[in-house]
This record gives C-alpha cells, structure tokens and sequence, in this order.
C-alpha cells in the first residue's frame, strides 16, 4: 500500500494530473495524503532520505549560514547582512520574548531565534518553486520542536519550583479541597498532554491544510484549461491560486511567530510559578 | 517626532505585544482546558461505564467535563481583574 503511494507521489504537477483535462473521460486527480508521500531521494538500509528531509535539512543550514555570515565579523557601523540579522534578533526580542520574560529571559533569546527562523523557513518552503513542499505539514518534523519545547519548560519548572512545587503551583491556589479534586485530572491533563499536543498540531494541521489548499487550486487550474467555457473556470482557480499563496505567506509568518510566542509563554509560566 | 513622542510610541508598542502575548497564551490555555476536562472525565466516564456496564457514562463525562472546564475557566479568567491577577 504504502509502496503504491510512493509510486504516485512525488512527480511534477502535470504529472500528477496524468495530463488530465476535462472532457478527456478521466475525473479530477483530487490531491491527498499521497501528496505528503515523496519516493527516497537516496536510501540507506532502511532509512530513506526523502525530499521533506531534504528541505528541513537545506533550511537549517540556511538559517544557520544567514546568522553566521551576519555576525561573522561584527562592526559597530553594521553592513547589510549584519543589519539585517540585527532587525531580525530586535524583532523576535521586542515582539515575542520581552512581553512574555520581560529582561530576565534575555538568555533564551538564541533558542527563540533559532526556533522562529526555522520554522518560518521550513514554512516558506511550500511557497519557493522546486521545493514546493512545507517540512511541518509532516508531523513527524514538529514533534522534536514539540519535544525540545516540552521538556525545556518541565526542565525550567523542576529547577526554579522543584518537583513538589512544581506541580503544587500548579493547582490553582484557595479552591476548596472537593473542587481540587475534580479540577486536579484536568489540569494534569492540560498541562502535561495537551499543553504540548496542540502547540504541536496547530502548527502541523495549519502547514498540511495550506499545502493541500495550493495543490486543490494547482491542480484544478491545470484540469480545467482546455478550449471551452472551463477556461473561465480555470482563470477563477488561477487567481485562487494567487489569494491562497499570499494567505499563506501571512500563515507561514504567524505560524513560526505563534509557535515560538507560546513557547515564551511556556518558558515564563515555569519561571514564574506566581501566574498559576 | 519628539524625543518625548518616540518614547510614547515605543512605550504603546510594547502594550500592544505585552497584550497580543498575553491574549495568545490565554487563548491557547482556555482551550487546552476545554480538550482537557472533556478528555480527562470522558476517559473517567468510560472506564465507570464499562464496569457498571452504562456506555452512557462515556458522553455524560465528556459533558461534565466541558462543564467543569467551562466553569473553571470562568473562574480563572472570567471575573473583572482576573487576567492581570493570572498574567503569566
């Protein structure tokens, strides 16, 4: 089965349409999971490198390769590539860090930065022709941001808190004791699983759900151009094609700046037990 | 714009991100509890359900749980000042 997904996946657009038109008797390719599914690139035992892979790979290489030619040789007059990467530093510090740690989370500043740049790269990915494809619509590239994220934060409470502070800042502070006990599974439950499930999925399902929306009207304008009344219909699908792209560069950036605002938040709410 | 004016209008910008951070955890949390409270007693109803045999326990937790979730939130969140007291 998934050898047969394989097989269809990962071709050119047209391909993919199997240069189906309307009115040539074959129905709309409609795009699905296969879309997600790419053939290895190259394997190696059991693991096979894939395009998705490829561009998680390019883009952090890409990040890293911006800020170290930025800040390679500071000066204090900056250059182009070194003003830019200072806007870039100011912006991620003044909108997402300071109004959540205030100074105090200065020194998180590099992992939000790298966090943010990330996946707002990985994003912009299914908008740059050749890549064409957002890493974060495959859940399996946001589980280890998840996970760094998650367990920074558990980190950060168990040290500031301590274990049984931890978890006692965690209850709500003069509830009585039999409304403790109905609120303790929920907060338990909020906080250690879907705390971290929904940082995760919203990234995931927001990156999925543009990719298959870009592929839908890619698709139909292809399906749609023939020399009839249809060619009005593509048009439509064309300039949809043209909304939904621009939607998705707004997307893309809130996408990165949500994921990263939210761990801020997480970061403070463990350095802070007052907010509990 | 004056010295005084470039002041006031960074001053305004950080409000508005101090606020736009605040309204995105909130948010987010307002929700994880919803999820939360309709998993954690649906899940609770369940396994009651299965042992008295009543599957009808399973939908029941899950709306007890909504309650539960929707009255804690409210009393968290809800009251006047209530956000500045739990500002994370």
């Amino acid at each position: 089965m998934i050898g047969s997904v394989r097989a269809v996946a990962a071709v050119p657009l047209a391909e993919t349409s199997g240069g189906c038109h309307l009115g040539n008797g074959c129905g709309f390719p409609a795009p699905g999971l296969q879309n997600f599914d790419f053939k290895p690139i190259f394997t190696v035992g059991s693991f096979d490198f894939t395009k998705p892979e490829f561009i998680a790979i390019l883009c952090a290489l890409g990040v890293i390769a911006f800020f170290g030619i930025a800040f390679r040789k500071p000066k204090r007059i900056p250059g182009v590539m070194q003003s830019l990467g200072e806007m870039a530093i100011l912006q991620v510090r003044d909108q997402i860090l300071r109004p959540s740690l205030g100074r105090r989370g200065d020194a998180y500043l590099p992992f939000l930065v790298s966090l943010f740049f990330y996946i707002f790269v990985c994003n912009l990915m299914e908008l740059i022709p050749f890549f064409q494809f957002p890493s974060m619509s495959r859940i399996g590239f946001v589980w280890p941001l998840v996970f760094m994220v998650y367990f920074l934060y558990l980190y950060l409470g168990f040290k500031t808190q301590g274990g049984w502070g931890y978890f006692k800042n965690m209850i709500p502070s003069g509830v009585p004791w039999p409304i403790l006990i109905i609120l303790v599974p929920v907060e338990v439950l909020r906080f250690f699983v879907v705390q971290p499930f929904t940082l995760g999925v919203r990234l995931f399902a927001n990156m999925f759900a543009g990719h298959l929306l870009l592929t839908i009207f890619m698709l139909a304008t292809w399906y749609l151009m023939t020399w009839s009344y249809a060619l009005l219909f593509s048009a439509g699908s064309a300039l949809m094609v043209l909304f939904v792209f621009l939607l998705e560069l707004l997307v893309d950036l809130l996408q990165a700046f949500i994921f990263t605002t939210l761990t801020a938040t997480y970061i403070a709410s463990s350095l802070d037990p007052a907010g509990h | 714009m004056s010295e005084h004016g470039k002041d006031a209008a960074k001053a305004s910008k950080t409000v508005e991100a101090e606020s736009r951070a605040q309204g995105l955890g909130i948010g987010w949390t307002v929700f994880s509890y919803m999820i939360a409270g309709m998993i954690a007693y649906g899940a609770i109803g369940w396994l009651i359900g299965r042992v008295v045999h009543v599957s009808l326990l399973f939908p029941i937790g899950m709306l007890a749980g909504i309650a539960i979730s929707t009255g804690y939130v409210i009393y968290h969140y809800g009251r006047p000042g209530s956000v500045e007291r739990n500002d994370r």
